[in-house]
């Protein structure tokens, strides 16, 4: 009996199975969370002080303090500018993702298609009207023919999409690099040169109020592609053969789909965004490239895409929560002086526990069977009882 | 008989109050059975009645919410196959548990494995001393097994007595045989139900699951009827006629004759010519058939298991490619169309792999009912899909063929049973109002009550002037819906006749290849 009120109470807090889209993640955040906190109490810091840092280097929190002409909405404005290419790399995974592709080289793509803007456009003399959409352009172009090059691969020669764009991610990183420090090095901080401003998607210095700010154009756009990829995958042909793929390629055949030309498709819009997550990074966020790596933001964005159900709407907050861990664990290292990397130990604690989604789906559905039944008996007992 | 008189009064196994609950299904309710050594027992029951799973408790597969079993008068608790074994009883599954590159005698010790030292000093394991042991228990039970030949090369009744011989190695005195029928030809059936026999005479108990009552007919002594999880009766063969066992199965009366208009036969539509189709190793796997099928007309292709009638059907509906040959629809060549161009030309197609073909399991009814037509209006315009128009044809098809889930058009078709997904995709395809339908397997692992459906249904499309392809394992669904027979075996067309030129027992040569 007291074993059933507490799958009772466990039911209702979790709401209907329709509502349990949202409250698993939310229940899947908070484990991380506590999670997080023990690790912090075991290394003896205040885990609430440490959460506030994690807000407050996102500007989502006031410090106690700011330098001249910085403030909480210059961190704010900075955090999103940074957020704005996770959006659009998480996206990127979430559409390969529903057709049943893992496009593992989202960091490739936007290395490439960051590279080219930068070279072609963001070192050359155009007018800020022509650039920025140029960059943009390219973007998306880019991403799309790495993409497709995924997507034809494994549909021409059955080449594991996985395997390919591992490869294809070493290639680009190498070879990238060769041509940035032979031709593009800035020597003092050996990183590319950076770009013009007006090919820069990210407006810099920008005064507002007694503020110094950043202003992300693209964080504009990255709202626009979750908007147009939550219309695209919930109503339209191409989104229904894309889901019809990915759950089943044999029936999706007997259905009459092109599920080669399906592939190619997902692979290509896949890689579009990430293309743009590349020129919003690289071109937006930074300004320029640092050879030999790939981003981290590459690869952050399939745990972004899991979290969020590789919904796009769910991608909206779970690319919210882990950028605030990512780009605030710098503020939090220097303010409760720990590692830097806790903020990644977190996250991964956060997709330990996303990965078990489908396992609480379940206890929820057993518990509400044995409910279901319990109150069955209890209402033959009561008629029974009635009768008599 | 003797055996069975005197062992008569001894139950070897009692199972009291089994209750089995799985979510949302009360798979086992309350049943209690009882035994004899020496008989053979049959567990009657529909798909789903609850027969596989009380067997599975029993096998150590389960283990029941409530209830107690005793096996020779002793309270066990049976918690995995392997304890079962210990208790001598074994099982042979509707799908075998053989690894296909091992001998028969490796598969027969495999957890066994007698063992011997190598020069005193080495273990290994000692196959060559154990195949003489075998081939003597082959022997001894007449069931021909060479113990040295490779699973992949037997036909499928000799695995199935490999996995005899499996459960006789074992020691087993009670043994469960899960539908074992259901893949053999009628000859195949006579000498199994011969050997089925022959165990219980040398003492052995025999359970048999089935829902085919004239095998129970045959051999059983005694027989269980279940009906959705409840035990409806337990009766004396002898004394019980079929009619009355199928009452109880069902639950109410089943006609088993069913009207059938004399043919009339209007224009070929459907011609098949010198067809190749080959697998992906590219070995040919369907060979140089030939065949057509007029309107009006149920050509029905007979034939065990794996001859090639999966290959055939997947040709011509364009999921496989032709090797050579043509197939024309309506003297339209059509052996390079795509599957959506087939279907337009109005072939329509009910695969064998409903759960896997057939159907998106992870989609809704409703995106599983418009799954041929989803990209036309009024479905979708202009690339944008119209979620009322799929509701409205839905509801339609589901009001019309009685399609039943838990929540309408939006029920995800993963949680309905497969009675009713069978019936959405007879649906589906029926709605297409098609020249030709294909109808692979179209009953298998239905009930009596959705088979019959079923069947009215196919008759129907025939009265309308469809041409119909019927590929089944079910030689009595073959005999009863064909007009014309064509028998498969190994990829050819052995023999294609109309079905009154045919008996049951030659299409059963046929199947084995004989064409004498």
């Amino acid at each position: 009996m007291k074993k059933n009120s507490m799958k009772k109470a466990f039911l209702a807090v979790m709401g209907s199975e329709k509502r349990q889209n949202i409250t698993i993640p939310l229940l899947e955040v908070l484990l991380g969370l506590i999670a997080g906190t023990i690790i912090f109490l075991i290394l003896g810091k205040n885990p609430i002080e440490a959460f506030a840092a994690f807000l407050q280097g996102c500007g989502l929190f006031p410090k106690e303090n700011y330098a001249g002409g910085r403030g909480m909405f210059t961190d704010f404005l900075s955090y999103l500018d940074n957020w704005t290419p996770m959006i659009f790399a998480a996206l990127a995974v979430a559409v390969a993702f529903k057709a049943g592709l893992f496009n593992i080289g989202v960091s490739g793509q936007m290395l490439l298609s960051g590279f080219i803007a930068t070279i072609t456009v963001g070192y050359s003399p155009l007018p800020a009207v022509v650039a920025k959409p140029l960059v943009i352009l390219i973007g998306v172009v880019v991403g799309a023919l790495l993409g497709g090059l995924i997507g034809y691969l494994k549909h021409r020669f059955n080449i594991n999409e996985v395997v390919s764009a591992i490869m294809i991610n070493y290639i680009l990183q190498y070879l990238l690099s060769f041509f940035i420090l032979s031709f593009y090095t800035n020597p003092i901080t050996r990183q590319s040169n950076v770009v013009s401003d007006a090919s820069r998607l990210t407006l810099q210095d920008v005064m507002i109020g007694d503020y110094k700010t950043v202003i992300p154009l693209g964080f504009l756009l990255a709202l626009v592609a979750v908007a147009v990829m939550h219309y695209f995958i919930n109503f339209t042909k191409f989104g229904y053969e894309l889901k019809a793929v990915g759950f089943n390629g044999r029936a999706s055949r007997y259905a009459g789909i092109n599920v080669r030309r399906t592939i190619m498709k997902a692979m290509m819009t896949s890689g579009a965004l990430a293309g743009l997550a590349g020129v919003t990074y690289y071109l937006g966020y930074l300004g320029s490239i640092q050879p030999r790596v790939l981003a981290d933001l590459g690869y952050d964005s399939i745990a972004v895409s899991l979290l969020g159900n590789a919904n796009p709407i769910g991608i909206v907050f779970s690319s919210f929560l882990i950028t605030v861990i990512s780009k605030g664990s710098t503020y939090m290292s220097s303010a409760v002086s720990v590692d830097q990397e806790i903020g990644s130990v977190i996250t991964g604690l956060m997709l330990l526990f996303a990965a078990c989604g489908a396992f609480v789906r379940y206890k929820l559905h057993m518990a509400r069977v044995s409910v279901e039944e319990e109150a069955r008996e209890a209402g033959k007992a009561g008629k029974g009882g009635d009768e008599k | 008989m003797t055996m069975n008189e005197s062992a008569a009064g001894t139950p070897i196994i009692e199972m009291r109050h089994i209750t089995k609950r799985f979510p949302g299904i009360v798979a086992n309710d309350d049943i209690s059975l009882s035994i004899n050594k020496g008989e053979i027992f049959a567990l009657l029951g529909e798909n789903g009645a609850g027969k596989s799973t009380l067997m599975s408790i029993l096998f150590g597969m389960y283990e029941p919410d409530a209830g107690e079993i005793y096996i020779r008068g002793e309270k066990v608790r049976i918690s995995s196959p392997n304890q079962a074994t210990k208790l001598n009883i074994g099982m042979v599954h509707q799908h075998f548990k053989l690894v296909s590159n091992f001998t028969v005698t490796e598969n027969i010790v495999l957890g066994l494995e007698p063992k011997k030292r190598l020069g005193g000093i080495l273990p290994v394991v000692d196959i060559k001393g154990t195949d003489g042991k075998i081939a003597a228990l082959s022997e001894k039970y007449g069931l021909e097994v060479d113990p040295r030949a490779k699973i992949e090369d037997l036909t499928v009744s000799v695995q199935q007595r490999v996995e005899i011989l499996k459960m006789l190695y074992r020691e087993a005195e009670i043994m469960i045989f899960d539908e074992p029928t259901a893949m053999l030809t009628p000859q195949e059936i006579e000498s199994l139900l011969g050997v089925i026999r022959s165990l219980r005479d040398a003492g052995k108990t025999i359970i048999l699951i089935t829902h085919k009552l004239e095998e129970i007919k045959q051999v059983a002594d005694r027989c269980a009827v279940l009906c959705r999880g409840k035990l409806v009766a337990t009766c004396d063969v002898a004394a019980t006629s079929t009619h009355q066992m199928a009452y109880m199965m069902v639950g109410r009366e089943v006609s088993n004759e069913m009207e059938k208009e004399p043919p009339h036969f209007g224009r070929e539509v459907l011609q098949v010519e010198h067809l190749t189709v080959k697998n992906a190793n590219g070995f040919p796997v369907v060979k140089d058939v030939s065949f057509s099928i007029r309107e009006g007309e149920i050509f029905a292709v007979a034939g065990v298991s794996g001859n090639g009638q999966d290959e055939l059907a997947d040709a011509i509906a364009g999921m496989a490619d032709a090797a050579a040959g043509t197939i024309r629809l309506d003297g339209e060549d059509i052996t390079r169309a795509s599957v959506r161009q087939r279907n337009e030309a109005g072939m329509a197609y009910i695969p064998a792999d409903r759960q896997n073909t057939g159907m998106i399991m992870d989609f809704t009814l409703a995106e599983n009912l418009l799954l041929k037509s989803y990209y036309r209006p009024p479905y979708c315009v202009r690339g944008r899909l119209h979620r009322e128009a799929f509701g409205r044809k839905s509801q339609e098809l589901i009001g019309a063929y009685d399609i039943r889930s838990g929540q309408g058009a939006d029920t995800v078709v993963r949680s309905m049973s497969g009675g009713n997904q069978q019936k959405a995709i007879v649906a589906r395809e029926l709605d297409q109002q098609g020249k030709l339908t294909i109808f692979v397997q179209p009953t298998r692992g239905l009930d009596i009550g959705a088979i019959e459906n079923i069947h009215r249904q196919i008759l129907a499309e025939r009265a309308k002037g469809r041409a119909i392809l019927l590929i089944s394992l079910e030689l009595d669904e073959v005999m009863k819906l064909a007009d014309t027979i064509g028998v498969i075996f190994s990829g050819q067309l052995l023999k294609t006749a109309p079905v009154q030129n045919l008996t049951v027992n030659q299409v059963g040569n046929y199947m084995m290849g004989v064409t004498t």
